[in-house]
């Protein structure tokens, strides 16, 4: 409980530290941050409009959070969620438009396990690469998202295309139902819901999320113990696929009702940062999902009402990643100690030292 | 003339080198780092930084070398968040690396949103662009003129700085310390040498050459600066100095296989190539050479393991 | 110059909230060969580290040469004429020798190193000292022996005439260690002094001129070799009498359970891999393999317990053919594995002692069902074992990166021996732990035997496989190079076995 407390005391404070830096840039271009950050809520939660905007875009950013923070507890950076969310939108669009066949509820289905399969098919390349001959996944998976992208504006501007002005397909014949019309906010949301309640039970309360944990904390421990890493790893990776996955069928299906070119963008790169300021923890990703779905929504609201540009919102959430990475800010405090040779900063370690060194020496 | 020979000349071998040069830059700045034992993940955020930097500094002062030299220094600060949020506060370095990415992004179009006034892309006659360097002499040897006149002064330069890498890395002090640092921190620091310290110096001066590779993108190799004009160079140059093992020369041959697939694609566009897939391919080219590259290094290294083989 | 080389009066240090040293002082005269000795956890490589500059001290007074020393660090040691050789080679495996040995202070000739001159600079010491070793070869293809000798070669190149060892001799064959020996007498008529640290009595008794003694933190006393005896120096040691060479209890051989034929498995070293090994184990009988650390023995032991694989031949378990099962297979056939390093395979630091203790019985009932952890089974679970076993602290949900290396090691000895049925493999079970853990992991082992269950011990302390083992095979560079029961086995012909020396073969 202390440590939760501690926890949440240190985002808070990246957080403030993070709107601090932001308020730095405004007053640079001769603004005034105060209304300019009011001036966002407003944008952000004035109007039943702006409110449904601002929930249509946290659906999204909750799932792919979630995604990143199923991967990143098995030890994996995935940052191709966007890939696959890309992808997942482009399979859900062709099945939604083309296999008309199907009675209605089967088809949305159809859409959904589709864009499931293509996510964790795009997820197992990187995968594979990475646990088997250590190609690193990162450099992968997002050189993997810029393939993604183009294949999908191939797609959309070629076979798919709707021949309109716009790179977007034909509108799908399966859609979910909007909530809070006109806004884009729809029954996606109750989906991503229970995806990030499930994510949560398997990881905290079963056996899977067992072997991911160990997978995740020290794969040479979980392959000694009986549990192969190689497997695990691979398995979290294509679930955080899947979900990716969904995540592009719920924009296409539930926002946008056909493929709109580059619909993702930006969409995996936020929700791998609301994991990485809480650190993957699944309970965390979505208040800082809302929190970047609040700043992001609010953005324009602010640009347009101040001369206040919007990529100050991306400024100030890249400032709080990184501030939220420093894992030994804001211990101050914390006795300092001098960090050397056999003490890489952990008290067990040093413990370790005094009652006879590690495993591999002998004193 | 055959399609062949009109994909396949004289030209295509600055065009693969032309390509590859921005990506060459990006791989040295990730190698200085990785003989540290940092994997910069923040190539691409730093060389953003330079790119727009260079291109405000040379717009608004008129002189690129200024602008070069700024794009440096911007290079090097970013560079430097990195290495205090990974060294001193001990920020898992993807994280932090991802981070830079995004800071830059975002900065970049902050500024010149709010400083150029401008949004997506920057094109102004007034941006001095690195000059190119026109040998008389070769004018009268066609194919040689072709191959090696008018290159920008910046693509000469990153041949020179291979070597000069290669040379601090396997032949200086400097350089058998940084190797030392990056396989066995302990064991420098026992020899008396200072770890962080060389982590810094490390993370500088890959600061300096990443912010010269943007500076090189939007002054040399192109004349612009578009928001997120880098499109996963950076990346591309970490997947390279995988594929070279942080050996600068290594790292570099890897790169025009990458420049090599970019300027084919392009010429495949003439034949009726759709863009989208012009475009796709140095990526893909990419993932498939470091895929296999690590695949035969995983295999060399299970083969030197392997107790049916005999050492030497 | 000063009489006295280095002294080191009062000094405390602390970890945390752990007191590694209370009460420690320490006195080298110039030109001695100074031994400090103590159990694990005594504080003896802690109070070297403190002089080395490696941590600061929290309160105390260092002198070198007679100078009082405000702050040390690494850099200030060597400028004093400090060196130290650790337990763990400070030398980079992808540098070659000659480079190791120049790191840090190396000659230029202009911009570039000039190897030429380091070259002449070092066989100057080589050829004084009698050190043999091949300077252009990299540290990963040389032995333990050399890598050791480059140690001393590079100390001496940056002008140490204190000379600090760390348990030089845990790594050598006792033959090795003659050589060692000579060495340091070489060193000691160049005028060095010395400080060797040390646990084994007989080889402080052979090569020191004064012994100092530390127990738990504090200095205990310093004797005169003449005036002192093994018999003193354990009394002095452990405070109280100890017993380590616990009663054998006899062996009541049953059939075989373990049965390895002719085995070839990869070797991260050329003299590691494992070409043509064939052992058996039968269960009731402990089978010890003595060998020096790197000729294989984590080798062989990753094939037969399944983490690598088996290039050629067969491992069975229980008659049962199982070579290059996965683990999970391996163990659910009745095979439990003591690694050799608790911190990265035997616990997972990052989790609770619960979680560790339960590691390979989660998807089992009662643990789990049905995917979903049963929370309650697996807490009362380890409870148990925690009382069993005599696991401090006895709160099994705190996490495991908490204990000290004898509760962590407890924790693994545990885990595992409750899974063994038919065979134990334990690799180094004792390594790097208190005295107190060492005795109840040895009798622990005999309880298992006594369960009629087979065990297989890897262990290069000589002492530790001589008073368990039933039956002893050596191995060098990868292959068996002797058999013997145990009543045959002493540590001069197992020493000369792990040199390769196979004439000593026995039947058994």
């Amino acid at each position: 409980m202390k440590q939760a407390l501690k926890n949440s005391r240190k985002i808070l404070l990246t957080m403030l530290l993070a709107l601090g830096v932001g308020a730095i840039f405004i007053l640079a271009i001769g603004e005034n941050p105060i209304s300019a950050y009011a001036a966002l809520l407003r944008g952000a939660f004035d109007g039943k409009l702006k409110i449904g905007t601002t929930l249509a875009s946290f659906t999204p950013l909750l799932l792919t959070s979630c995604a990143f923070a199923v991967a990143a507890q098995a030890g994996a950076f995935n940052v191709g969620v966007e890939g696959e969310a890309f992808l997942g939108g482009i399979v859900a669009a062709y099945i939604g438009i083309n296999w008309t066949f199907l009675p209605k509820p089967v088809l949305l289905v159809t859409c959904f396990l589709g864009a499931i399969l293509i996510g964790m098919l795009w997820a197992l390349i990187p995968a594979v690469l990475k646990a088997y001959y250590n190609v690193s996944e990162v450099c992968v998976t997002i050189l993997m998202n810029s393939v993604a992208l183009y294949i999908t504006s191939y797609l959309v501007n070629g076979s798919m295309s709707a021949g309109v002005a716009n790179s977007q397909s034909l509108p799908v014949t399966v859609t979910l139902p909007k909530i809070l019309p006109p806004s884009n906010f729809n029954v996606g949301i109750f989906i991503a819901i229970a995806i990030e309640a499930l994510m949560i039970y398997m990881l905290k309360k079963t056996t899977w999320g067992y072997k991911i944990h160990t997978v995740g904390t020290n794969p040479q421990h979980a392959e000694y113990i009986g549990i192969n890493p190689k497997k695990v790893f691979i398995n979290a990776m294509m679930l955080s696929g899947a979900i990716g996955g969904i995540t592009g069928c719920i924009e296409v299906l539930g926002v946008h009702g056909y493929f709109l070119n580059n619909f993702a963008t930006g969409l995996g790169t936020n929700g791998m940062l609301a994991a990485l300021i809480v650190k993957s923890n699944v309970v965390l990703t979505p208040i800082m999902a809302f929190f970047l779905a609040v700043l992001k929504s609010g953005a324009m609201g602010m640009q347009q009402s101040t001369g206040v540009p919007k990529s100050i919102v991306d400024t100030i959430t890249s400032v709080f990643i990184i501030i939220a990475t420093m894992e030994l800010l804001f211990q101050f405090k914390e006795k300092k100690r001098k960090v050397s040779i056999a003490d890489t900063g952990k008290k067990a370690e040093a413990a370790e030292a005094v009652s006879g060194k590690g495993g591999a020496s002998h004193e | 003339m055959s399609n062949g020979s009109s994909i396949f000349n004289a030209s295509l071998i600055y065009a693969t080198f032309r390509s590859a040069t921005p990506i060459i830059y990006a791989a040295l700045c990730a190698a200085v780092t990785q003989q540290a034992d940092i994997l910069n993940i923040g190539t691409e955020g730093i060389m953003l930084t330079g790119a727009f930097m260079a291109v405000a500094v040379s717009y608004l002062t008129g002189s690129w070398i200024l602008g070069v030299l700024v794009a440096m220094v911007s290079g090097l600060v970013i560079a430097m968040i990195m290495a205090v949020g990974h060294i001193k506060y001990k920020s898992e370095i993807c994280a932090i690396g991802m981070g830079v990415n995004l800071l830059a992004l975002a900065i970049t179009k902050f500024l010149l949103n709010s400083w150029l006034g401008k949004s997506g892309t920057f094109m102004d006659p007034a941006i001095a662009a690195i000059p190119h360097v026109h040998f008389a002499f070769l004018e009268n040897i066609p194919l040689l003129s072709t191959i090696f006149n008018d290159w920008c002064i910046t693509e000469w330069l990153v041949i020179f700085f291979v070597i000069l890498i290669w040379f601090l890395f396997y032949k200086t002090r400097w350089g058998l310390h940084l190797r030392a640092v990056g396989q066995f921190p302990d064991a420098a620091q026992m020899a008396g040498i200072n770890v962080k310290a060389m982590k810094y110096q490390a993370m500088a001066i890959s600061g300096l050459l990443g912010g010269l590779a943007g500076a090189h993108l939007s002054l040399g190799y192109s004349q612009m600066f578009t928001e997120n004009m880098t499109n996963n160079r950076g990346f591309m140059g970490v997947a390279a100095m995988f594929f070279g093992g942080a050996h600068p020369v290594y790292t570099a041959i890897g790169c025009l296989v990458f420049g090599f697939a970019d300027s084919i694609g392009a010429r495949l566009q003439a034949y009726g190539l759709p863009s989208e897939i012009v475009l796709l391919m140095p990526y893909v080219v990419t993932v498939i050479v470091l895929a296999l590259s690590m695949i035969s290094k995983k295999e060399a290294e299970k083969k030197r393991k392997s107790s049916l083989q005999t050492a030497h | 110059m000063n009489e006295n080389a280095i002294e080191m009066k009062d000094i405390v240090k602390s970890f945390g909230t752990v007191q590694a040293v209370k009460n420690g002082q320490f006195t080298l005269r110039q030109g001695e060969i100074h031994s400090l000795i103590g159990e694990n956890g005594a504080g003896k490589s802690t109070m070297m580290k403190l002089l080395y500059g490696l941590y600061p001290i929290d309160s105390g007074e260092i002198r070198v040469n007679g100078e009082r020393m405000k702050s040390m660090d690494p850099k200030t040691a060597i400028a004093k004429g400090i060196g130290m050789v650790h337990q763990e080679f400070m030398l980079v495996k992808e540098l070659t020798v000659l480079e190791n040995i120049i790191l840090g202070f190396e000659p230029r000739n202009g911009l570039v190193i000039d190897f030429d001159a380091a070259r002449k600079m070092v066989q100057q010491y080589i050829d004084q000292y009698g050190m043999d070793v091949q300077l252009n070869k990299k540290i990963s293809q040389i032995s333990v022996g050399e890598a050791q000798r480059v140690e001393i070669i590079k100390i001496l190149c940056r002008g140490a005439n204190i000379i600090i060892l760390d348990e030089p001799t845990a790594v050598l064959t006792p033959q090795e260690a003659q050589h060692l020996f000579e060495i340091l007498q070489n060193l000691k008529k160049g005028g060095k002094s010395i400080t060797f640290i040390s646990h084994k009595l007989n080889e402080v008794m052979e090569i020191s001129d004064r012994i100092s003694v530390m127990r738990q933190g504090n200095y205990i006393g310093t004797v005169n070799k003449e005036d002192t005896s093994p018999v003193q120096l354990a009394k002095m040691m452990i405070g109280r009498e100890v017993f380590l060479n616990i009663e054998k209890t006899k062996a009541k051989v049953g059939k075989t359970v373990l049965e390895v034929k002719d085995l070839w498995t990869s070797g991260e070293k050329e003299i590691s891999k494992i070409r043509g090994v064939s052992l058996d184990v039968h269960a009731g009988e402990i089978v010890g393999v003595a060998g020096i650390d790197g000729n294989g023995q984590s080798e062989l032991i990753e094939a037969i317990t399944g983490l690598r694989r088996v290039e050629k031949g067969a491992v069975l378990l229980d008659g049962r053919n199982v070579t290059n099962f996965p683990v999970r297979k391996i163990r659910a056939e009745g095979l439990a594995h003591i690694p050799e390093d608790r911190n990265t395979r035997g616990l997972n630091r990052g989790m609770s002692i619960r979680d560790n203790l339960v590691a390979d019985k989660i998807d089992k009932s009662p643990y789990s069902s049905h995917f979903r952890i049963q929370l309650d089974a697996c807490k009362e679970y380890a409870q148990e074992l925690a009382g069993k076993f005599d696991i401090r602290p006895r709160n099994t949900e705190a996490p495991t990166s908490a204990l000290s290396g004898g509760n962590a090691q407890k924790v693994v000895v545990a885990r595992e021996v409750s899974g063994a049925t038919s065979l134990l493999v334990a690799s180094q079970p004792t390594r790097g732990v208190d005295i107190g853990a060492i005795e109840s992991i040895r009798s622990t082992l005999q309880e298992v035997k006594a369960q009629n269950v087979g065990v297989l011990l890897v262990s290069a302390d000589l002492e530790e496989i001589l008073s368990l083992s039933d039956r002893i095979v050596v191995m060098y560079e990868g292959r068996i190079t002797g058999r013997m029961r145990a009543d045959e086995a002493t540590e001069e012909n197992l020493g000369l076995l792990m040199m390769g020396d196979t004439d000593q073969e026995k039947e058994w």
